[in-house]
């Protein structure tokens, strides 16, 4: 049970708000009663808000320089770092308000649901997962529900189709994306200050491809990744050539206003960053290039064209594996995580007519060998030698001061199959800068 | 831009309206002299006068009566109840008055009258000062209710709601008369009654709030966050008429829905979010539709107890995880 703080008496008079001046503490922290936690100012003085309790600070609400209400929770003293509930105090206050009449179970929240059999051979599942099955022709009988109420919910259905799907021919209902408006999507996660990190997916993927460095990353950085347009939640529109594309990323990414970013790519993405570093060089600290494209005209161009269509998880599996050398991999929840991404068929007929139009003739039409050249941040490039959709010589083109990391067994997704080397790579060169 | 606190906005909108519109006026208990309990009127009565900011006696049901005959007689009266607490006080007039006169008289009158009150918890006021009624006004139709988090919604939505022809309950929350944040400036900057904001975009689950609960809903996205679940954060602004397109776009997304609100479970307005919901969004739907709310009981005074009771952020992600799961 964690101990919610709040600025208490110390926050001063009735109504008034605070400001966070400093923390002291972070997320993970253990802290013994009486440590100071962090430093507020009120209407009257700057004072500090000591730990009532020992304990691990299990979260953080209000940032420092924020203005908050004086009674504002501003973090919590856990067992641990999970300890995030003090769950089983309304249950409590209930009970001992005894004259308060209750005309209906007081906190229905604390109580789990038992889970759910179906009765009488009803088969329970959600209203959405119905409907995508009956869209797939799927039988529910056949599903088997994952979740904790017992209920087969959509991503049951999604492993089911993944299971019991005949491979059909893509449903290519071709016609030109929409021309949706507006910046890219940048998520962001980390802490609020420290070197900035901007990452760049590669074509057919989204921003949640970094996961395996994100997670670890955002820890010590705060972390930007962008969706490309037709990809993840970005807006959806007809690109004209590679330099339309290079637009669009440089304009969300100026309209972030980072400074000394460590700018990371891969694939497409790895092309972008590059184009990127040539024009807003004094902005960016260090590049990492993944797999880059643009650095030679070879492309695995059945891949761009099947992945960007695939209509079904078993075919997209089939293109999955040609991305990677350990095939393991691409295990059922892997497929199930990236085809869910990618349900919408009109994402995927804008990302086909996309792949036309970057890699059209079976070529990368755009070349930043030139742009390599002129670089003069710190830059690695890292590849597998097991590439199937480019071709790691490519990057033997790189002048001497560029770092070449190329990795033995591995395929065209190093940061996936090698994450810990990676993120080594990684590291190392934002220390060196 | 201006950095402005949300009392402040509320002040400037009614200042603004007050000079573009000799109709207008306002009457309440300590609203003129004293300037408002929470200063939201301060020196409103020293720029227009007594005759167009007055001070009334303790007696909510003659004011509110007052206010819907003077709407009548072609005014645009704001009426200031103290404590949401003391609405029920008003309910004659609301129900039996202001928003069925258009009707009993084939629109040949409108009823253009904004009450403001201001309710919720959190700073141990115990149980007649920190109710939440929305339920209660938002149950009346004929009536708009809306209750804004930011000072840029409470002073764009306090102009559309001074402007409107309709009846309009405004509800405000004693918690966040000190937040500030950026108010767009210019006195045409309206904000549409009827229209919710996206807070935070995620993929995963959809947190509908309204006042207070917006911040805790925005808590609960960062505790969701630290679980890799991207919660997403509407802010409705307006309770009544419900902004449906919103809500469909968001479920139609995620699939999951927590619904907030500060007042009591039972029959309360989360209950009637989670209807709407399981009516218009029912084949979207990838489990039920999660409710956060007060629980059924007297809001205690002490302060340990009150904030075990009260809706916040980890009862949020509690009701996400849980809908997720």
């Amino acid at each position: 049970m964690a101990t919610p703080i709040t600025a208490g008496a110390v926050a001063g008079e009735y109504m008034e708000t605070l400001v966070i001046v400093e923390w002291r503490v972070g997320v993970g922290d253990a802290v013994n009663k009486g440590d100071v936690l962090l430093t507020i100012e009120t209407a009257k003085a700057a004072v500090d808000v000591e730990a009532p309790d020992t304990g691990v600070i299990s979260a953080i609400f209000a940032s420092a320089e924020s203005e908050v209400p004086a009674a504002a929770v501003l973090c919590l003293i856990g067992k641990d770092v999970t300890d995030v509930s003090y769950g089983d105090a309304p249950a409590k206050a209930a009970e001992n308000a005894a004259s308060a009449p209750q005309p209906y179970p007081v906190a229905p929240l604390a109580t789990e649901q038992a889970p759910r059999t179906p009765a009488g051979g009803r088969i329970i599942a959600s209203p959405a997962a119905r409907r995508a099955a009956r869209a797939a022709g799927i039988d529910l009988a056949t599903v088997s529900p994952t979740s904790v109420s017992g209920r087969i919910k959509l991503r049951d259905v999604a492993s089911a189709t993944y299971q019991t799907a005949p491979l059909q021919a893509p449903n290519l209902s071709m016609g030109l994306p929409p021309d949706e408006r507006g910046l890219l999507k940048v998520h962001r996660s980390g802490p609020p200050d420290g070197a900035p990190i901007f990452f760049l997916h590669g074509f057919a993927s989204d921003s949640s491809s970094w996961y395996p460095l994100d997670r670890q990353l955002a820890k010590d950085h705060p972390v930007y990744r962008m969706d490309l347009p037709n990809h993840g939640s970005s807006p959806k529109r007809q690109i004209k050539d590679f330099t339309a594309l290079v637009k669009d990323v440089r304009d969300a990414f100026d309209a972030l206003d980072l400074e000394g970013a460590h700018v990371i790519g891969h694939s497409l993405g790895g092309a972008l960053a590059l184009a990127l570093a040539d024009t807003r060089a004094p902005r960016i600290a260090s590049l990492t290039l993944f797999a880059p494209g643009g650095l030679g005209p070879k492309i695995n161009s059945d891949f761009i064209d099947g992945i960007a269509a695939a209509s079904r998880p078993a075919s997209l599996e089939a293109w999955l594996k040609v991305m990677v050398s350990d095939q393991r991999l691409i295990d059922p929840a892997f497929v199930n995580a990236a085809f869910a991404a990618r349900t919408q068929a009109e994402l995927r007929s804008a990302q086909v007519h996309m792949g036309k139009t970057l890699f059209a003739d079976q070529t990368q039409s755009f070349n930043l060998v030139s742009a390599l050249h002129r670089l003069e941040c710190p830059t690695r490039i890292v590849w597998g030698r097991k590439d199937r959709i480019l071709d790691w010589h490519d990057a033997l083109q790189a002048p001497g001061h560029i770092g070449l990391h190329l990795l033995e067994g591995v395929g065209h997704v190093p940061h996936l199959e090698a994450p810990d080397i990676s993120r080594a790579i990684i590291r190392s060169l934002i220390k060196s800068v | 831009m201006t950095l402005m606190r949300y009392a402040e906005a509320l002040n400037a909108a009614l200042r603004e309206e007050m000079q573009r519109d000799p109709t207008v006026f306002m009457f309440g208990e300590d609203i003129g002299r004293y300037g408002g309990v929470f200063k939201v009127s301060k020196g409103l009565r020293d720029e227009f006068g007594d005759a167009r900011v007055r001070d009334t006696p303790i007696s909510e049901q003659a004011m509110t009566a007052m206010a819907v005959t003077a709407a009548m007689s072609g005014t645009r009266p704001i009426l200031e109840i103290m404590y949401a607490d003391f609405l029920p006080l008003t309910l004659d007039a609301l129900v039996n008055q202001a928003s069925v006169f258009t009707y009993l008289w084939e629109g040949q009158v409108e009823i253009p009258f904004v009450l403001r009150t201001q309710g919720g918890g959190g700073v141990g006021t115990g149980a007649q000062h920190a109710k939440s009624l929305d339920a209660m006004v938002c149950h009346i139709p004929g009536l708009k209710v809306v209750a804004p988090a930011t000072p840029a919604d409470a002073k764009g939505l306090l102009k559309s709601a001074i402007r409107d022809s309709q009846p309009v309950v405004f509800l405000e929350h004693k918690l966040l008369y000190n937040t500030r944040g950026e108010v767009p400036d210019g006195d045409d900057v309206l904000v549409p009654i009827g229209k919710a904001r996206t807070v935070l975009e995620g993929r995963h689950v959809s947190i509908f709030a309204s006042s207070k609960m917006v911040i805790e809903a925005e808590n609960a996205a960062k505790l969701l966050a630290q679980d890799g679940i991207e919660a997403e954060v509407i802010d409705l602004r307006t309770l009544r008429p419900l902004d449906l397109e919103s809500i469909r776009r968001s479920i139609a997304k995620t699939h999951h829905a927590v619904v907030v609100n500060e007042g009591w479970t039972f029959c309360g307005y989360a209950s009637e979010l989670s209807a709407t919901i399981m009516e218009y969004c029912f084949d979207d739907l990838d489990a039920p539709v999660q409710r956060v709310a007060m629980p059924d009981m007297a809001i205690p005074y002490s302060e340990p107890l009150e904030m075990a009771v009260l809706p916040n952020a980890i009862k949020i992600a509690a009701a996400a995880r849980k809908a997720i799961a």
